[in-house]
């Protein structure tokens, strides 16, 4: 480049001020000055250059690492499966919910991020105006875990709430950005995103808590009910949302849908389940005080429950819920339960006491083994769980075997002296019939309908031990029915052996005492009667569906063994109806309705506290029965011959019954189905929560607080309680008697000084009774509950 | 690249037009220079730069919940304003800017403009850089960066070779001078006050004959850098000591020594993307760092994105544009009609590779982090305009070159 210059080109002569030339020196210097930036900028050349030559490939594999721990591999969970009852009523169903998570790290990511200002005073001012939370709780936990990327801070956020935060956050953003002030402008509200997660909900709340149980949070284990037994049906598998880098290391984003769980179609009538609690509750309330009260239906045709029910029912979507007991209460409880605990995990040790339990466990301890004690008694499936004496509810197996062998025809006529006495040379007993003073000469179906033990035990010592426990077997007796649900008791060391049973234990058990069955061994046996000798085996699940709603199994009944024969049963249902037109099941009759069915009154053990078991099973229309209805009440009304009173189960069963039979398409007689008006309908409005109907929550209530004595106690309702004692005892044609003490046996012991119990107890029997109840809280397994009854 | 200006010859046309005038005039004219390549060579660093931060700030803008070409856009708007006022200053003679009242009142501006800054950061608990003037955001230091060249600049001019007197009066009032505003930039941003430090102090060693302090203070700091790793203690001591360094610098001269160990993050994330991009790159757009572990990939970090994107090819590259516009400001300086004009364009080109390598040098560790932006590439509209109005004002010295003919 030629170009023109000023004068002066070197600086010697000194050109002063403003006309001084760029002397020669000077650029000179500037060469320097340039040949040193340059050397600086090749140095940095070298340098980049080095550092491409050593770590190249280390760093390329550190960048790749990053990039993919960068993306987040999140679970995708999967839904689990909803469960319907028979008409497709949704019992149980997973909601999709939102947990709010965090990402500090996202927060403090920028170089505007690091002053609070702008990044996390502005996100956590959003959170806290929209959630309610507490500002100085929630800047906290964002700067005490300022390195995480994953914070869960609220959980089980409805889609409203998830949806209308994002809108508040990107309106937010959207002012900030928009915004002219600097300050405004540099403000984000970040690092906040929500993960989805399923919650389990229970539209009917307690409806059928013993048949559906509950669910865990996330939704992998299931707690009672089918939900515990099913469990493998419902869960799913998870899906995974994560990414990974592809030849072009390019990331590549792969979604693995999550296998949604099963559904379950159940064969629980929510109405009849419905009408069912309804009237246990009323019973809680209105009746006289008992331990407990349960009901089973089932279809006899294919040993499906349509409905399962007991005073012990439980909120399914508050399944914790200790509100029942005191605090006090649950200490009681703890303290028992850390006796046991105490003895499990110190075996070499001498066992402690109660009394010595605070010194070895702090109160907060206690507490908590008593919840769960607590827990394991509202949660326990009384019906399928617990063993009882059934008592005279046994006499029509009894029959059953005897006619079905020909040993007896139904015509055979016995005389009943009000007891039959047995001896075996050393000790005597004397065992009473229901009617002290005897029911006089009986055929077997008066034995029936008049429930007469002393018809029985002839009938008993007429067939022997080994027939007798035959149809015991056959009937299913001390064997598991194989119902699909968790924790049915084991009876098999509760009923007698050919080799173990005596004159004494045949007699008492021919009217169904001194053994023990649970509720749906005895419905399932009555089936096998009513259809004409199938023995089903009872369930509860009727399909089960994939989750697109698609049959993937239909639980067909299962026939386990035939029973008896055709004529046999048609034998027996007629002589159940007698019993309920005539006979001591009176009470149960149903205006319109061709009702069967047998009393049962069972003392418990032990005899002297004179408490009892009442039942009824019941069925219709006897023509061809379509239900089989079986109630348990444990312990009406304060101990004494009072509670000897099957009257209350049969009225249960009255009411319910009257409820159910329109509900399958079974109408009073000479009602056309048009006219019928049906009664309100139990089955509640899932949307309204059950509210109105005085089930679940309010009959735990009343348990609680204790029902006042006016309406407690037999002895307080004189109206019903003598007469009705006295046709049960005495049956409907035997006159009024002021001595009848019930249809008990236990004191009928003409005891020469030793022994309580009055017969030959199988192994382990009468220790299994004394500490049964201690243990009944502990997992409902069944060989835990032997011998105690109906509890 | 000896072309005449069009507008500048038909004004002398136009001025001299006469009746038989026309050969006199054709013979008479005077011909100037004006540095094109310059001027193309800016415009293609910044649009080069446009594209690294259309690439490196689509993942911030979707962050901060922004369009993907947020950034792009604001930039590229202000840089086609920046590019508008340096062809306006160009063509405006220089020289009207070397009255004193001009000067002066420029750095007045700025101080004024800085300690409104520092008022306001007192005011809202924070340090801000920033300042807002008529509803624009704007960083005061750029400003005094271009009035702190101007000032030194018209000092020496108004000295000429004054400056070379025995007591060094006046260099030492140049320092005295632009330490006022040196002190209140590095209270905030110690990187900017080195930056206008060595601004004066590459002018002032161009000016002045006497070199042997700049060669002795230099050859202190080279043989400190190579010794880096055993005086860091001494360091720390009289630092910490005297109060000069605060607990935070210590702790950056700590984790730029022994950066793996003190988890200086920003710094390894850079340098993964500079090793990770090999000789060629990983392509351009194909970042993977810039996509979250590099803070800042579209401002002070944006160099390492280049490395990884376009490799050592894309680095060298660059940094030989830069080299290129140094070169054309030297030789602008060179044939300047007046010490004004050279000193003009020594101060740009100073600003300019000072803060080149300042950053290639942060990115690679060579020197503590601080925050330099690279100059016409790096985010920022206060940086480009200034930066622009001072190519502008190298170019209208450019101008002002007579060419022989």
């Amino acid at each position: 480049m030629r170009t023109s210059r000023n004068n002066n080109i070197n600086g010697r002569n000194g050109g002063r001020g403003r006309n001084t030339p760029f002397a020669k020196y000077m650029q000179e210097k500037l060469a320097i000055a340039v040949i040193i930036i340059t050397l600086a900028l090749f140095i940095l050349i070298l340098v980049i250059y080095n550092l491409i030559k050593n770590n190249s490939e280390d760093y390329n594999k550190i960048v790749l690492s990053q990039r993919q721990a960068d993306y987040v591999s999140k679970t995708v969970p999967y839904k689990r499966g909803d469960i319907y009852d028979r008409n497709g009523n949704k019992v149980a169903g997973s909601e999709q919910v939102y947990n709010l998570i965090l990402d500090p790290n996202q927060m403090f990511a920028t170089e505007e991020s690091i002053s609070p200002k702008n990044v996390v005073d502005p996100t956590v001012e959003a959170l806290c105006n929209y959630f309610g939370f507490d500002p100085k709780e929630l800047t906290d936990t964002i700067n005490s875990r300022r390195d995480s990327s994953y914070v869960r801070y609220a959980r089980e956020l409805s889609y409203d709430q998830k949806t209308g935060f994002e809108a508040l956050m990107d309106e937010l953003n959207d002012g900030y950005i928009k915004s002219t002030d600097p300050e405004e402008g540099i403000k984000r509200v970040r690092g906040v995103w929500f993960e989805d997660e399923y919650k389990r909900v229970y539209p009917y709340n307690s409806l059928g808590c013993n048949i559906i149980g509950f669910s865990s949070a996330d939704g992998s284990t299931g707690t009672g009910g089918v939900e515990q037994y099913y469990n493998s049906a419902l869960i799913g598998v998870n899906g995974r949302e994560y990414g990974y880098l592809d030849d072009e290391t390019n990331l590549e984003k792969v979604i693995k849908p999550a296998r949604n769980g099963n559904s379950l179609v159940l064969t629980m009538d929510a109405n009849i389940q419905g009408i069912v609690e309804k009237y246990l509750a009323e019973w809680e309330e209105t009746g006289p005080e008992s331990k407990s009260a349960a009901v089973v239906i089932m279809n006899p045709k294919n040993g499906e429950v349509l409905a399962m029910g007991s005073t012990n029912s439980f909120d399914l979507n508050d399944p914790r819920n200790t509100d029942d007991y005191t605090e006090d209460e649950l200490y009681e409880l703890g303290l028992k339960e850390a006796v046991g605990v105490y003895r499990r995990e110190n075996p070499d040790e001498p066992a402690i006491t109660e009394e010595e339990v605070p010194g070895y466990f702090s109160r907060e301890e206690i507490i908590s083994y008593g919840t769960q004690v607590a827990w394991n008694q509202l949660w326990r499936n009384i019906c399928v769980s617990d063993t009882f004496e059934p008592g005279s509810t046994q006499k029509p197996f009894t029959v059953a075997g005897v006619i079905e062998e020909g040993i007896d025809k139904p015509t055979d006529s016995f005389n009943c002296t009000g007891n039959v006495k047995l001896s075996d040379g050393v000790h005597t007993w004397q065992i009473n019939c229901v009617n002290r003073n005897g029911h006089g000469w009986l055929d077997v179906t008066g034995g029936i309908t008049n429930s007469c033990n002393v018809v029985m035990m002839n009938l008993a010592f007429n067939e022997g031990e080994e027939i007798f426990l035959k149809y015991q077997q056959i009937f299913g007796f001390g064997d598991y029915t194989g119902i699909d649900l968790p924790a049915e008791a084991d009876t098999s060391a509760l009923v007698y052996t050919a080799e173990d049973m005596g004159k004494v234990s045949l007699a008492t058990n021919s009217f169904g005492q001194n053994y023990n069955c649970t509720m749906i061994q005895m419905a399932s046996a009555y089936c096998s009667l009513l259809n004409g000798g199938y023995y089903y085996e009872p369930h509860v699940v009727k399909q089960i569906l994939n989750s697109d709603g698609a049959v993937i199994e239909n639980v067909e009944p299962k026939l386990v063994r035939e029973t008896v024969s055709q004529s046999t049963c048609n034998y027996l249902k007629q002589a159940m109806f007698e019993t309920v037109e005539h006979g001591t099941g009176s009470h149960a009759k149903v205006e319109g309705y061709h009702i069967g069915g047998k009393t049962g009154t069972a003392q418990k053990l032990p005899r002297d506290a004179r408490t009892y078991v009442v039942s009824f099973c019941g069925f219709a229309p006897v023509e061809d029965p379509q239900l089989v209805c079986y109630v348990v009440i444990d312990e009406p009304g304060e101990p004494g011959p009072a509670q000897a009173n099957s009257a209350y189960a049969q009225e249960l069963f009255a009411k319910i019954m009257a409820d159910v039979l329109p509900t399958i398409n079974l109408y009073p007689e000479g009602v056309d189905a048009e006219d019928y008006k049906a009664p309100v309908t139990v089955l509640p409005d899932s949307e309204e929560g059950m509210n109105d109907i005085p089930m679940g929550e309010t009959a735990a209530e009343t348990d609680e607080n204790g029902e006042p004595a006016a309406t407690s106690g037999a002895a307080e309702s004189p109206a019903v309680q003598p007469s009705t004692a006295a046709e049960l005892n005495g049956g409907a044609d035997a006159p009024d008697d002021p001595t009848v003490e019930g249809e008990g046996y236990g004191e009928a012991i003409e005891d020469p000084g030793e022994q309580d119990v009055p017969v030959d107890m199988p192994p382990g029997y009468s220790e299994a009774e004394t500490y049964a109840s201690t243990e009944a809280s502990s997992e409902s397994e069944g060989s835990n509950t032997t011998g105690d009854t109906s509890d | 690249m000896q072309r005449q200006s069009k507008g500048q010859a038909s004004a002398n046309a136009r001025a001299q037009r006469g009746p038989g005038a026309a050969v006199e005039t054709k013979k008479r004219r005077v011909r100037h220079f004006y540095d094109y390549s310059l001027l193309f060579a800016v415009i293609f660093i910044t649009a080069f730069g446009l594209i690294m931060i259309y690439s490196s700030s689509q993942y911030m803008a979707l962050i901060n919940s922004l369009e993907s070409d947020y950034y792009f856009k604001r930039q590229l708007m202000i840089a086609a304003a920046g590019l508008v006022i340096a062809v306006i200053i160009s063509k405006i003679d220089y020289r009207i800017f070397r009255l004193r009242l001009f000067v002066y009142g420029a750095n007045i501006v700025s101080l004024v403009l800085l300690a409104a800054t520092q008022i306001m950061g007192i005011a809202s608990h924070g340090r801000t850089r920033w300042i807002e003037v008529a509803g624009i955001s704007f960083q005061p230091t750029e400003l005094a960066k271009a009035s702190v060249i101007l000032f030194v600049a018209y000092r020496i001019w108004r000295a000429g070779f004054k400056i070379n007197d025995p007591e060094r009066k006046e260099v030492l009032k140049i320092y005295g001078w632009i330490l006022i505003p040196a002190a209140m930039i590095a209270s905030q941003n110690l990187s900017s006050g080195i930056i206008v430090v060595g601004i004066a102090t590459v002018m002032v060693f161009v000016a002045s004959k006497n070199s042997k302090p700049f060669y002795i203070v230099g050859i202190i700091g080279v043989l400190c850098y190579i010794l880096r790793y055993r005086i860091v203690g001494v360091i720390e001591a009289i630092g910490t000591g005297t109060g000069l360094l605060q607990g935070y610098q210590m702790e950056r001269i700590l984790s730029w020594l022994y950066p793996e160990q003190y988890d200086a993050y920003q710094t390894m994330q850079g340098l993964y993307a500079i090793g990770s991009g090999g000789l060629t790159g990983q392509g351009l757009g194909e970042s993977l760092q810039k996509l979250g572990p590099l803070p800042e990939a579209h401002n002070d970090m944006i160099f390492p994105i280049i490395c990884e994107e376009l490799g050592l090819f894309g680095a060298v590259s660059v940094i030989l544009i830069f080299l290129f516009i140094i070169y054309r400001c030297m030789l602008i300086a060179n044939n300047a009609p007046d010490l004004f004009g050279s000193f003009i364009s020594i101060g740009v080109m100073a600003h300019i590779s000072i803060q080149v390598v300042l950053n290639i040098a942060v990115v690679t560790n060579s020197i503590p982090n601080t925050g330099v932006t690279l100059p016409f590439i790096s985010y920022g509209g206060t940086a480009v305009l200034i930066l622009m109005a001072e190519i502008g004002l190298v170019l209208s010295v450019s101008n002002r070159i007579r060419l022989e003919s």
